[in-house]
Parts: C-alpha cells; sequence; structure tokens
C-alpha cells in the first residue's frame, strides 16, 4: 500500500488550507484538554467528597426540624411533622436511615447530689440507638432499673465549663467527673412523682438533647405521660452526603432546617460543578467547532482535487483506498493532539495532587480511567466524523 | 471474463444510430475470453462511447453492458475498481495521465494499486525500452509529447493484470515503427496473461491477428 500513498500524497494536495487546518487542530487540543480537565476536576471532587482516605465516615447524621418563625410562635402543633410528611423524607433518594426523635411528656427534675445546691427542670429525647454516637455497655435500661443512663450534648458541658462557670467562678468539670456524678431524678405529671438514679454516659457531638435510651421513653411516656402522643417535631436522618444539593434544596423547599454547618459545603459543592459544567460546555462547543472545520478542510480538500480524484477511481482506485489515504493524513495529528492533552492534564494532575496534599485533600497523582474514556470519546468522535465526511464527499465524485 | 451486449444503444446518438446497420449497436453481442477484437468505426459513429461504456464510465445508453453475466449496474464502486484493477485494462483515447506525476510515477500508479504488483518495478524500464521511451521516464507528465504521453499510457496499461485490455486509438500518434514495437509489445503481453482486448480504430490495420472484426 505505502508505494501507492506516496504516489497518492504527489497527486492528491492536502496542502490547500492547511492553516485553517493547524487552526482546527489547535481547537481541537484545547477542546481535548477542557473536557479531560472537567472530568478530572470531576472526579477529583468526588474523591474528595467521597473517598475514605478523605473522611473517617462517609456518613452524616442531621437532626430535621421544621424552622419556626414568627407566625409559627405559640401554636407548637405547626412544628410537628404530619404523618404524610415523615413519610415524604423518607422516601427521599438521599435518606439513608431514618428515625423519630422521640420527646418526653412528662417533668423531669434533675439534681446534683450531696450539696452542690444545684437543680434544673429538664427534658429527655429519645432516638433508635443505630443513630447514636456513643456506644457503650451502660446504655441499656429495662423495666425495674431504677439508673436511667442518659446522654448529654458535648456543646451542653463546653457551655458549662468555658461560659457559665467562668463567669460564675465555678469549678470546671471533667467529663470523666461528670460521668462519675450520680444524678437524682425526679419524674413528675401532675399527679406522681418519681426519683431515679441518673448516669450520663457519655457526650454526643451529633445530637444536641438530653437523651435517654428509647425503651426508657416509651416506658416512662406510658406511665407519667400528661397530654396523648404528642407528635414528632424533630426526626434525625442519615445521609451518605449531607452537601448533596438535593438534600438542601429539599430542606429549603419544605422550610424544614438543621445544622447549618453541615450543609455549608454544598454551596461550594455547587459552585465548583457549575465551574467545571461550563468548563466542559465550553469544551463541548470547541470540540463542535473544530469537528466542523474538520468537515469542511475535507471537502475542501475532495473538491480541489476531484478531477483527480476522478481519474484515479477511472483508473482503478476503490473508494476504500481513497478514504484509509485520507484518514491516514489527518488521524495522525489526531492521535499526537490526544496523547498531548493527555500528557498536559496528566502534568495539572500531578501538580494538583501535590499542592492539595499539602492542605492534606489526597487526590490520585494520575489522571483516572474517565480521563482515559474521555480521550477514547473524543477521538472516536472525531475519527467517525472524519470518516462519515470521507465516505460522504469520496462516493459523490 | 465475458464482456455481453444487449441491444446497447447510445441515447444521444439514437437517432443517427438507427439509419444505418452496425455490428454491435442494436444487436446482441459477445466478446469471447482470449479473442483478439478490432472494431472499425468512423468518425463519430460512438466509438469512444462505446469504450466507456464498456470500461463503464459512461451510463447514458438504453439495453446492457454485462461482464460475467451481469450488468455494471449490479456492481458496487468497490467492486468496479477491483476489477478495474485485475480484470479490465485500459489505454484512452485522450490518454489521461496525471501531469503532476513523472511518466514513470503514471506507470507506477497502476503497477501499485494493488497490494501486491504483477510485475516488479524493473518491468518499466524494459518496457520503456522496447518503445524507446527510457529517457523520458523521469520527465514530467505535463513536457512530453503526445506520441511519448500515448506509449506511457500504453505501458500503464499493461503493468496491471488483465483479462481483457481496451484500446482506443493506441496508435493514433505514433509513426509506423513505433506502432510496429507497440503491437508487438501489446501481444506479448495479452499473449501471457492469454488475455483478449478491443481495439478501435478509423482504419482496417494489419498491426494484430485479430479474430474478429465489427464494423461499428
Amino acid at each position: 500500500m505505502r508505494p501507492f500513498f506516496e504516489l497518492l500524497k504527489k497527486i492528491i494536495q492536502t496542502g490547500v488550507g492547511k492553516t485553517r487546518f493547524l487552526m482546527a487542530a489547535v481547537g481541537l487540543g484545547i477542546a481535548m484538554l477542557l473536557i479531560l480537565i472537567a472530568i478530572q476536576a470531576h472526579s477529583n471532587f468526588s474523591q474528595l467528597l467521597y473517598s475514605s482516605r478523605n473522611q473517617n465516615e462517609t456518613a452524616d447524621f442531621l437532626v430535621i426540624n421544621k424552622t419556626i418563625t414568627n407566625a409559627m410562635m405559640g401554636q407548637s402543633a405547626k412544628s410537628i411533622f404530619t404523618p404524610e410528611e415523615i413519610a415524604t423524607i423518607k422516601k427521599q433518594p438521599f435518606v439513608q436511615s431514618f428515625g423519630l426523635v422521640t420527646s418526653s411528656q412528662y417533668k423531669v427534675v434533675v439534681q446534683a447530689p450531696g450539696d452542690l445546691h444545684f437543680a434544673t427542670d429538664m427534658f429527655f429525647e429519645a432516638v433508635p440507638d443505630s443513630f447514636l454516637d456513643v456506644k457503650g455497655q451502660d446504655w441499656k435500661w429495662s423495666e425495674g432499673d431504677r439508673t436511667i443512663p442518659i446522654i448529654l450534648p458535648n456543646d451542653f458541658l463546653n457551655l458549662y465549663n468555658f461560659g457559665f462557670s467562668l463567669s460564675q467562678d465555678l469549678p470546671q468539670i471533667s467529663q470523666e467527673t461528670v460521668k462519675a456524678l450520680p444524678l437524682q431524678v425526679n419524674i413528675s405529671n401532675n399527679q406522681v412523682s418519681d426519683q431515679y438514679m441518673g448516669h450520663i454516659v457519655g457526650f454526643s457531638d451529633r445530637i444536641s438533647s438530653f437523651l435517654v435510651p428509647a425503651s426508657f421513653m416509651a416506658w416512662a411516656n406510658e406511665k407519667y405521660g400528661m397530654t396523648t402522643a404528642a407528635g414528632t417535631s424533630r426526626v434525625i436522618i442519615k445521609t451518605p452526603d449531607p452537601s448533596n444539593p438535593d438534600l438542601v434544596k429539599f430542606l429549603e423547599d419544605n422550610g424544614y432546617t438543621t445544622n447549618q454547618d453541615k450543609l455549608k459545603f454544598s454551596k461550594t459543592r455547587l459552585i465548583v460543578q457549575t465551574i467545571v459544567s461550563v468548563v466542559g460546555f465550553f469544551g463541548l462547543i470547541l470540540l463542535f467547532f473544530a469537528l466542523l472545520v474538520f468537515s469542511m478542510f475535507i471537502q475542501l480538500v475532495i473538491a480541489s482535487c476531484k478531477r483527480e480524484i476522478q481519474l484515479l477511481v477511472i483508473l482503478g482506485t476503490a473508494p476504500k483506498q481513497l478514504q484509509r489515504y485520507l484518514l491516514r493524513q489527518f488521524v495522525p495529528l489526531y492521535i499526537v493532539i490526544g496523547i498531548l492533552s493527555l500528557l498536559l492534564v496528566a502534568g495539572l494532575q500531578y501538580w494538583a495532587a501535590r499542592e492539595l496534599a499539602q492542605h492534606e485533600m489526597l487526590v490520585s497523582t494520575w489522571p483516572g480511567v474517565p480521563v482515559f474514556a474521555g480521550i477514547a470519546l473524543v477521538l472516536g468522535l472525531v475519527y467517525i466524523v472524519n470518516l462519515l465526511t470521507v465516505r460522504k464527499y469520496v462516493n459523490n465524485i | 471474463m465475458q464482456i455481453q451486449l444487449n441491444q446497447l444503444m447510445p441515447i444521444p446518438l439514437q437517432d443517427k444510430l438507427r439509419q444505418r446497420s452496425s455490428d454491435i449497436w442494436n444487436q446482441d453481442v459477445t466478446f469471447q475470453p482470449g479473442s483478439l477484437v478490432k472494431i472499425k468505426a468512423p468518425s463519430g459513429t460512438g466509438k469512444t462511447t462505446l469504450i466507456h461504456y464498456l470500461y463503464h464510465i459512461r451510463y447514458d445508453y438504453t439495453g446492457k453492458v454485462q461482464v460475467n453475466g451481469q450488468p455494471w449496474q449490479s456492481y458496487n464502486k468497490n467492486e468496479i475498481a477491483a476489477m478495474r484493477q485485475r480484470d479490465i485494462s485500459i489505454v484512452f483515447q485522450d490518454l489521461r495521465l496525471f501531469e503532476q506525476l513523472s511518466a514513470r510515477e503514471n506507470i507506477s500508479l497502476k503497477r501499485v494499486m494493488e497490494p501486491k504488483p504483477y510485475y516488479p518495478a524493473e518491468k518499466i524500464d524494459e518496457m520503456a525500452a522496447r518503445l524507446n521511451v527510457s529517457h523520458i521516464l523521469e520527465q514530467s507528465g505535463k513536457t512530453l509529447s503526445y506520441g511519448e504521453r500515448q506509449r506511457i499510457a500504453i505501458i500503464r496499461a499493461l503493468v496491471q493484470p488483465f483479462q481483457w485490455l481496451l484500446m482506443d486509438e493506441p496508435f493514433s500518434h505514433l509513426d509506423e515503427e513505433n506502432t510496429q514495437r507497440a503491437a508487438a509489445l501489446i501481444a506479448d503481453e495479452c499473449k501471457a496473461r492469454n488475455a483478449g482486448f478491443i481495439l478501435t480504430d478509423l482504419d482496417n490495420d494489419q498491426h494484430f491477428p485479430y479474430d474478429v472484426h465489427y464494423h461499428l
């Protein structure tokens, strides 16, 4: 085949509009680079978000309640989730598991032992055990037990230690001390009042409430409950990704609220995603125009050599041979462009990985599989468009 | 390879040709493989048209041109190309060389068009020597005289395999001596392949031992 192609090279001048072709090639290179960067940025971002190397725990827990507005004040029923609303929340794709926060329907007064002279009105809440970040043997209650295990919010102890105690000239207390304190818990309704021992078993970062085991809560609500079941005004969900924009949108749309701090990342993520999408979009547009110019260039080459190609066909050159020859003139350049963009992206990725590693954000040093797939896809597309153009115009001669 | 004509009639010459008798037009004619066919035709009776129909580069006719029992139209472009590389060769009246190629390249083009060339490259020099054109092989097609071009076109037609060689006034620009040399080379090459040819010309001639004569 080679000597024949050597002769074809002298007959079919591909030199016409060479500058245009090179411009289109540069365009293709930039397009490919933008697309690959978009793909790689996307996969880097996913790595930062989901990879186990960057997170201790992948899932996160959110306590959700309705936003209290001025209009709702004094009507506590309005902050209660209806069964339909609960069903809707459960159905959401980002809800991995779901639990109700049950609140106490009785009065609680907690007293410190001895002569500490500390007593406070309080409330209890309970969540299913699987939502707790405090695990321990002490966390159990069965009917007849006089000791109630209690989990306090970590923030509560912090408020006391760093706010209250300092201003009141009271001693700061360690977690161990609090756990060792035997508390006296008075549970009452309007008729009866009983005394129990309270035992702090842990501190929760996850749920900002005074928690008791669900089994105790059910029993005590039954025994001391003053009202009929009040309904649920707080629910807890487990979600694999609290920065999921769908989640944030769902909360906003329904007037729900949660610990905003956990959602903050969502905005950053949305911005990054938008930028990445815009970059990828421009890449695609550029790719489209590059393809257009390539097609026009091929058309120009074939049109400018129409007589020569006609004579070649008359002499017995197969359209297949012409197609192969023409594609061979262009395709190697595309492959070179593909390799160059891959090298550039690899360089960028290496640099980005090193920069990010300094901030303890770990991404892989080499471009991932999606980038290679992207190159293959773009090159495949360019090849197919070229092939179709060549075939069309060669067959039309 | 058998070539068969069924009631072939060129549409543009229809009226003119119906008024005179012809051995080819509007007849059923079969060219037997390996036969040396001479078609004598006065000017304007469609000599070149017939060659183009046989080679399937003109299609404005009624009737049929059948190759191996199939009309030309039933072959696709790649099949036709393969036949032009292996089964049918041609010397055009208007020669049709590439001016941007040298004489040698013009010949080589047909030699290497097929992935496995029929002849080695040296064969070109051998044939060029027989036709007295060795000295112009490296010249560009543009600078050649008609006689030289005609001989290059003949050599080009002979460096490929074929079963049929179509020639349209192949010696029109050659003197007697060169005609003899060219005819001898063509006869040798046809014999080597057991191939036949169809030659059209204006007059009678004794260049070949023809098997069949037709009057167009």
